[in-house]
Parts: C-alpha cells; sequence; structure tokens
C-alpha cells in the first residue's frame, strides 16, 4: 500500500463522521490494502481515490462532495467485519464497497444486508450473487468472470491452434482458482482438446518447477492458468527454463501489461476483459494524466479496474439524487448503464436481475517482437 | 534427472534459511520466529540498493550484503539484548512481534507489487543443460552452489574460528563461556547476524531466481521443517533435513498430487517427532531443555 493510500485512509478515518454523512455522499470501503494479496487490490483502490479526487475536484455528483472512508481489511474476514460495521454504523456509508479476498465476503455481506446497505465488489471477484437472478443488494464491477472466463480462453484455444491440443491447467490452491480450473478441464474436451489433470500449486512456492516438471511430462502443448497473477507468471516462467515451447494463455490481471513487456514471450497470451493501455484511448491518456497529477507510484496500467468502480459509483450516485439513501442508490444501480469509453469491450448495464453485465466481452493480448499486439479482438458472451 | 535437479535446488533453499534458524537456537536457545520476514528485508534490501546501484550490480549485491548482516546485528543489539535473561518464551514472542512489525514496514515502503530485482540489476536468468537432460536457471545454480559455499564456510568456522569456538561455547554452556572470559553479548550478535545474513542470502538469490513478493515470509516458514526434522541444534541436522523435505515435497508433487506438497513437509515432521522428537542429529538434552 502507498503512504498516500495510508494518509488518505487514516485522514478519513479521522475526519469523517455522520455529520459528515449529511452532506456529502459517504462510500465506504473495507480493501486488502496491505497483506499477501495487496497488489490485487491496493492499485484499484488507489485509482478509485483518485476518480473521486476527480470527481470532487469538478464539483462532486449533484452538487455535492463522495467522501470515501478507506479501511484496510488485510484480507483477514475478522478486519473486514469489523471494518463494514463501523462503515456503516458510525461513517454512515449509504453505499459499501469489498475489495478483499473472497473470504471476507460472508460477513461483510452480512453486515450489509442488516443495514440495507448496497454491496459493490470492485476488483474483488464477482460472487454468484450478482449474476442473474441477482441478489438485490449486491453488485460487481470486476473484469474477471468464473466459467465464462475459461470458456473465452478455451475457445481461443481452439481457435488458434494448429496441432491436437494436449491442454495442461495450473490453478493455485484457493477454492476459486481451482473451482475454474476443474471446470475448464472438464470443458475442455468437449471442444476437442485433451485435457491434464489439473495442478493445484499451493502459495507460495520456493521452486515452481516441480509443477512445471509435472506439466511438461504429461506431455502438454497448452497450458490455462486462471490464478493470483503470481501463480500465473511463474508456472510459465518456470516451463520456460524446462525448455518448454508450448502456448501458454493466462489471465489478463492488473499486473499483466508490465509482464508482457518484461517477458517478450510471444507464445504468452493474455486474456481480459479490460483493455491494456496499449491502445491509447483518449480515456487512457486521462488516467495516465491524473495519475501523474497525483503522484501515484502505481503505473497508470493498473488502474483501470478502480477507474471503472469509480465511473460505476459516479454514474450510481448521479441517478440515485440527493438527499441519497440506500434504498435510492440501489434503485439507482438496479438500472444503471455506464459507457466505459473503451476501457472494456462494451458497457457496464445491471438491471434488476443482473448486478454482473448483461454482456461479458474478452479481448487477448500478447508479445509480438516489439509490442503487445491485439491476438483476438473483442468478443462476447451473454450473461444469463 | 529433472527430479533430482528439482529436489536439489528446492533442498538448497530450504537448507539455506534452515540455517539461520539453527545458527540462533544453537547458541541462545532462541526460536527465531521472524527469520523469514528477515530474510525476505534481505531481498527487499537488494531490491533498494539494485536501483540506487544500478549501473554496478556488484556494488549493490555486497552493499544488500553488507546491511543484511548490519540489521541482524542491530536486531540483537536493540531488541533481542533486552531479552538476556528472561524466558526464552519471552524471546521467542519477541521475534514474533518483530516479523509483525517489518511485514507491515516491508509493505509500506515497497508495496504488495511483484518486484523483479534482477530485470533492476540488469541481469538475465537462463536455463543452463545439465548432463542427462536436466535444467537449471543461473540463479538455482547459483543458490545450490551458494548453500554448499555456506555449509561448508559455517563447518570451517565453528571448528577452527576463534569466535566459532566461542559460539560453541556459548551454546553448550553460557555461564562457564561467560565466566571464560566470552563476551556473550558479542557472540549473540555475531549470531543473528550470521543468521540475517545466510537468509538474506537465500531471499536474495529467490527473488532474483522468480522475482520478489511480500508473500516470501511464508518460504522462510516452510523451511522450519527441514531444521526440525534434522534436529535444531545440528548444521549437519539442517542440511539432512531439507534433503529429506525437499525429496519429499518435489516427489509428492509427481508421483502423487500436487496439493500434497503443502502439507508432505509437516507430515515428515510429525513422523519425526513421534519417532525421534530431537530430530535426526539434534541432540536429547537440547529437546530437553526446551
Amino acid at each position: 500500500m502507498r503512504p498516500s493510500i495510508i494518509i488518505a485512509a487514516a485522514l478519513a478515518a479521522g475526519l469523517t463522521g455522520s455529520a459528515h454523512a449529511q452532506d456529502a455522499y459517504v462510500v465506504g470501503i473495507t480493501a486488502a490494502l496491505t497483506g499477501p494479496p495487496a497488489s490485487t487490490y491496493a492499485p484499484a483502490m488507489e485509482a478509485l481515490r483518485i476518480y473521486i479526487d476527480g470527481v470532487n475536484a469538478r464539483g462532486g455528483i449533484n452538487g455535492k462532495k463522495v467522501n470515501l472512508v478507506i479501511a484496510d481489511d488485510s484480507a483477514e474476514p475478522s478486519k473486514a467485519a469489523a471494518n463494514a460495521k463501523k462503515l456503516l454504523t458510525q461513517d454512515n456509508a449509504a453505499l459499501l464497497i469489498n475489495a478483499s479476498l473472497s473470504s471476507t465476503y460472508a460477513p461483510v455481506v452480512a453486515e450489509a444486508k442488516n443495514a440495507g446497505v448496497p454491496l459493490l465488489f470492485a476488483s474483488s471477484v464477482c460472487p454468484r450473487e450478482v449474476y442473474p437472478p441477482a441478489n438485490e443488494g449486491q453488485f460487481c464491477t470486476t473484469a474477471f468472470a468464473s466459467t465464462y472466463d475459461s470458456r473465452a480462453a478455451l475457445a481461443f484455444v481452439k481457435d488458434t491452434a494448429k496441432d491436437t491440443v494436449k491442454i495442461g491447467f495450473s490453478a493455485m490452491a484457493i477454492p476459486l482458482s481451482r473451482g475454474e480450473m476443474e471446470f475448464a478441464a472438464k470443458q475442455a474436451p468437449l471442444l476437442g482438446m485433451v485435457a491434464l489433470p489439473v495442478e493445484v500449486i499451493p502459495p507460495p512456492t520456493a521452486d515452481y518447477t516441480p509443477f512445471a516438471t509435472k506439466l511438461k511430462d504429461g506431455g502438454a502443448n497448452w497450458v490455462f492458468s486462471w490464478a493470483p497473477w503470481v501463480t500465473q507468471v511463474r508456472t510459465f516462467e518456470a516451463l520456460r527454463r524446462l525448455d518448454w515451447k508450448g502456448d501458454f494463455i493466462t489471465w489478463a490481471h492488473l499486473e499483466a501489461e508490465g509482464e508482457l513487456k518484461r517477458i517478450k514471450d510471444g507464445k504468452f497470451f493474455v486474456i481480459g476483459a479490460n483493455a491494456l493501455f496499449e491502445d491509447n484511448l483518449p480515456i487512457h491518456k486521462e488516467i495516465i494524466e491524473a495519475n501523474k497529477k497525483a503522484g501515484s507510484k502505481y503505473p497508470p496500467e493498473q488502474m483501470t479496474e478502480g477507474w471503472i468502480a469509480g465511473m460505476v459509483i459516479e454514474a450510481a450516485l448521479k441517478g440515485a439524487g440527493w438527499p441519497a439513501t440506500p434504498a435510492k442508490i440501489q434503485a439507482s444501480m438496479s438500472n444503471l448503464k455506464v459507457d466505459l469509453k473503451g476501457l472494456r469491450g462494451g458497457p457496464i448495464e445491471w438491471t434488476k436481475d443482473n448486478h454482473f453485465r448483461t454482456k461479458q466481452f474478452y479481448r487477448v493480448y500478447k508479445w509480438d517482437g516489439s509490442k503487445i499486439v491485439v491476438a483476438k479482438d473483442w468478443y462476447s458472451y451473454d450473461v444469463k | 534427472m529433472q527430479l533430482t535437479v528439482n529436489i536439489v535446488v528446492l533442498a538448497s533453499i530450504y537448507a539455506l534459511i534452515a540455517c539461520g534458524y539453527v545458527l540462533i537456537y544453537r547458541v541462545s536457545r532462541v526460536l527465531n520466529l521472524a527469520h523469514g520476514e528477515l530474510m525476505m528485508l534481505g531481498a527487499y534490501l537488494l531490491l533498494a540498493t539494485a536501483n540506487s546501484f544500478s549501473g554496478n550490480p556488484a556494488v549493490a549485491i555486497a552493499v544488500a550484503v553488507a546491511l543484511s548482516l548490519t540489521v541482524g546485528v542491530m536486531v540483537y543489539v536493540f531488541l533481542m539484548r533486552k531479552m538476556t535473561g528472561e524466558m526464552v518464551l519471552a524471546a521467542v514472542l519477541t521475534t514474533v512481534a518483530l516479523g509483525i512489525l517489518l511485514r507491515g514496514v516491508m509493505v509500506l515502503i515497497w508495496s504488495a507489487q511483484q518486484q523483479y530485482p534482477g530485470q533492476a540489476l540488469g541481469f538475465s536468468n537462463p536455463a543452463i543443460a545439465l548432463p542427462g537432460g536436466g535444467r537449471i536457471s543461473t540463479f538455482a545454480a547459483i543458490l545450490v552452489l551458494m548453500t554448499a559455499l555456506t555449509y561448508a564456510a559455517l563447518f570451517v568456522f565453528l571448528r577452527f574460528g576463534t569466535w566459532g569456538v566461542r559460539m560453541r561455547a556459548a551454546g553448550q554452556n553460557p555461564l562457564l563461556a561467560a565466566q571464560r572470559g566470552i563476551n556473550l553479548h558479542a557472540v549473540y550478535a555475531l549470531a543473528w547476524g550470521l543468521s540475517t545474513l545466510t537468509g538474506s542470502i537465500a531471499g536474495m538469490l529467490i527473488a532474483l531466481d522468480s522475482g520478489l513478493t511480500n508473500t516470501m515470509v511464508i518460504i522462510g516458514l516452510k523451511a522450519f521443517p527441514a531444521a526440525l526434522v534434522g534436529g535444531l541444534d545440528s548444521l549437519v541436522g539442517a542440511l539432512a533435513g531439507a534433503l529429506i523435505i525437499a525429496a519429499a515435497e518435489v516427489l509428492s508433487i509427481q508421483y502423487i498430487d500436487p496439493l500434497l506438497s503443502d502439507v508432505v513437509p509437516f507430515l515428515v515432521l510429525i513422523a519425526m517427532l513421534v519417532v525421534r522428537p530431537w530430530g535426526l542429529f539434534g541432540t536429547r538434552e537440547e529437546l530437553d531443555r526446551v
């Protein structure tokens, strides 16, 4: 976590109270700003803070400022529960955000439900409850989507492979990653591929070579990994050190763009729902500018998730009007369409029954000698 | 052949880390539960020096190594020295607190992001083809060599070096050693310095081989069973324990279930505690003291 976030969190915690809640939109955040998975969440929350600072600088929403109250939960359920209780009862948050591990969800969901406050998952994995038929109080902006991601990745492999595909799977030993890879291993034979058993790698591991050895010995010519970035990239690099020549497809986490440039391997594909900054869209320039102005130490290409969350929160609060009650914000979120200006393949659209998005878009990137290129342009799946 | 290479590399990692646990325990009977954090701190120090001396990798590494040694000595001088004469449990709990503090400070300074000190130093890490078809990365090979060198140096130091003999004396009978004029505080400080240094070298080489995140601390803890299986007061034991744990882990990945690799070290440890609680090369007397 950056000192700027800590200071912001401390100031927010110290200055924001119920009095503030009356003249500003109060948005409470419990996030894993420290702890092992912080690299996934801290840059996103930094981006969200920068985005909301920009909104406030432009006069706020409906003439009112937005107060972000950020609390660090270190990815620990007990801390997340305490944060949620404090944010809802002391800070009077009208919207609660979870940006942490899935193990923190249950207590945070319970607190939000008791308080009747809508809960947004931003940069953290979307829970089942946001997919149709959605739970009325839970929403999600995060790019990755279990089962859809595997279907999209395997479709790409099928389209790209010239020979018979013998595919290996690499997961981290956490329920979400393991479940997704087991799903993919079942899907692959339906697409005519030979699926190897899933390699479940404990976090963290001193040396990934033994796991890579097993994948290589299994004869895989493709490997698919859907796990935290460290597992994905270290499995790949260990495979290459073993002189494995196959193709590797993996999820485009926040780190993907920088890592594609570092690894420089034409057979290392990243599949994701966010456009990389290599596209150089106007909104990318906007993020780079805001990032520079804020003096953030996180690279701008890691800020897309937080920026999207900011855009969605702005739209939701705008739709709720002023004064905004949690019920009004929830109603606004249940009928929302946000143009992401190219950050994704399509808008985020929430309906009464769908709090994920109606279409999930994917794009595949790879390194091509001197730069990052699109290996497969936007393609989508209807979310039903 | 690759299986053998994998076992040797993992055993070297565990052995290099485990000797830090042994050095401190052997001299002062303190279990240093901040060893993983100190190891990670060494890796982050390399990252810091790599950024400061990016044009001169040798200087960056030398400064990081010197800083690691200094940090170990400082930990003793400013923290653990106060624990002298207190219950061993108090000292162990102090190391737990130190670990928590270090973890927080490291995230604040260097963030939780994946970092690559090797890239900052301009190093590449090509794989080396070995006879028999095995392959090993350059930094993994250096790690194996460094572990061998470290253990050889420690054996010579402890057997023939003046300060090494003093360390052994202080470990065997601190009262008698003090009465013979050995400066116990200096000996303990040296043990902490050397322990942190060896752990830091492991951390630096792991980071150079595969990158650095704040989860490295757990790798430090995974080496703990190796020290216990071998016997907490024996360097030979740490070496043997590391080899056993690494073999069990790699073979379970290859032939049983990769997921078991997380559990197997502790199964081996439990089996050892049942059969020979003082470890393979540990002494029964030492266990009684625990």
